[in-house]
């Protein structure tokens, strides 16, 4: 899910738009570019031409719904490196297990699921964070985000859960998110 | 060459033969939701990543590239349609026949309907 | 390769046998999920077909169902929700 912060100015459940800025305009456009180049795969002058003018008009229009914070954060090699640890390692060893785990219960003549619906408070603050954190989540089979809750200055997940185990929240965030959070909480703040 | 790609081949067929299953024997609509979740992510990455394997190795490297940012495409916008349609399906009333074991959610925010 | 063939072949048979979930479905949702799912199977079968018989146009249109699924499954959402 895509999560944005709730703000006071525009009431109605309104979300906080920032203007379009210069920077944020370069990044999406390095962000579109990088895409038309991996589509495309032709290295003429025109494919060149034409691509930078698509990625230009596109950033122009939509770099106020991308980019809420500083525009040139992960350009640094630590972060870079961090996110490339998180989405090479970390992840696809959470998959493995999950998707596993969810295979058994599937295929097992009993069909042993307990469904339930637990909250679970989070430690991260930035709204690029929550939304990979609640994509995480989502993208392991057995959990599924359903909302974000803001409560007093902690965040909350409500997670679909298929097999809950234990209904105390601290201990079942444990389970469900232990290692996501400590990978994404050395990228983001 | 030829079979590590039959190895994540089979891989993606098995993935996603237990996501079928999954979805034909579920009790209620929540769990068939996380059973599509696996066909989503392994049953789609073990066939893309054969796929890619075996376009690299006979020597176009476009069709690859190609292959593989149409699998990154497919996981990355998976989560957001089923966290979608997960809300939605609590909010328009649907509940399963068995009880949840906790139920936070319709505790906190959405009382009732 | 002409188990690239089978493997679609495999795919696309699964997506036959979630057609039963479509017809069937208790409610609204269940049929929802089915059809992405139907979907995503039938996309990952094009690529499979297009790397397998070597024409690039295959590709394009794995790409757009793909996409036109996506937007499918959050339309329904957005319409139960009641907020479109």
């Amino acid at each position: 899910m895509i999560y944005l912060k709730k703000t006071e100015k525009l009431e109605k459940g309104g979300v906080c738009l920032k203007k379009t800025s210069l920077s944020a305009v370069i990044s999406t456009f390095i962000l579109c570019f990088v895409f038309y180049m991996l589509f495309t795969f032709a290295f003429n002058l025109e494919e060149i031409l034409v691509g930078a003018v698509v990625s230009l008009i596109v950033a122009v229009f939509t770099a106020k719904f991308f980019i809420h914070d500083n525009p040139f954060y992960l350009f640094s090699t630590s972060r870079f490196g961090s996110l490339l640890r998180y989405v090479l390692l970390i992840f696809p060893k959470e998959l493995l297990k999950a998707n596993i785990d969810v295979a058994k219960r599937a295929l097992n003549p009993s069909l042993p699921v307990k469904p339930g619906i637990v909250k679970v408070p989070s430690d991260l603050k930035s709204e690029y964070a929550l939304s990979m954190l609640a994509n995480s989540i989502t993208l392991t089979p057995g959990t599924i985000t359903m909302d974000i809750a803001e409560e007093d200055g902690k965040n909350y997940y409500y997670i679909h859960w298929i097999d809950v185990a234990t209904t105390n929240s601290e201990k079942a965030g444990e389970t469900i998110k232990g290692t996501l959070e400590k990978g994404i909480g050395g990228i983001w703040k | 060459m030829r079979i590590i790609v039959d190895i994540f081949l089979i891989f993606g067929c098995f993935f996603a033969f237990a996501g079928t299953v999954g979805i034909i024997r579920m009790p209620d609509s929540f769990c068939r939701m996380q059973s599509s979740t696996n066909i989503a992510t392994l049953g789609t990455l073990g066939a893309v990543l054969g796929g890619a394997v075996y376009s690299f190795w006979s020597g176009n490297i476009g069709t690859g590239v190609k292959v593989l940012v149409i699998g990154m495409f497919i996981v990355l916008t998976n989560p957001i349609a089923g966290h979608a349609i997960c809300k939605a399906a609590y909010k328009y009333g649907i509940r399963p026949d068995k009880k949840f074991v906790c139920d936070d959610y319709g505790r906190d925010i959405a009382d009732g309907k | 390769m002409i188990e690239l063939i089978y493997a679609g072949v495999f795919y696309i048979l699964l997506s036959i046998v979630l057609i039963y979930r479509v017809a069937k479905g208790p409610n609204v949702v269940d049929r929802a999920v089915a059809s992405d799912s139907i979907d995503i199977m039938t996309s990952v079968a094009l690529i499979l077909f297009s790397l397998y018989s070597g024409r690039g146009i295959y590709l394009d249109i794995a790409l757009i169902i793909a996409l036109l699924g996506f937007i499918g499954t959050v339309l329904i959402s957005r319409y139960l929700e009641g907020r479109l």
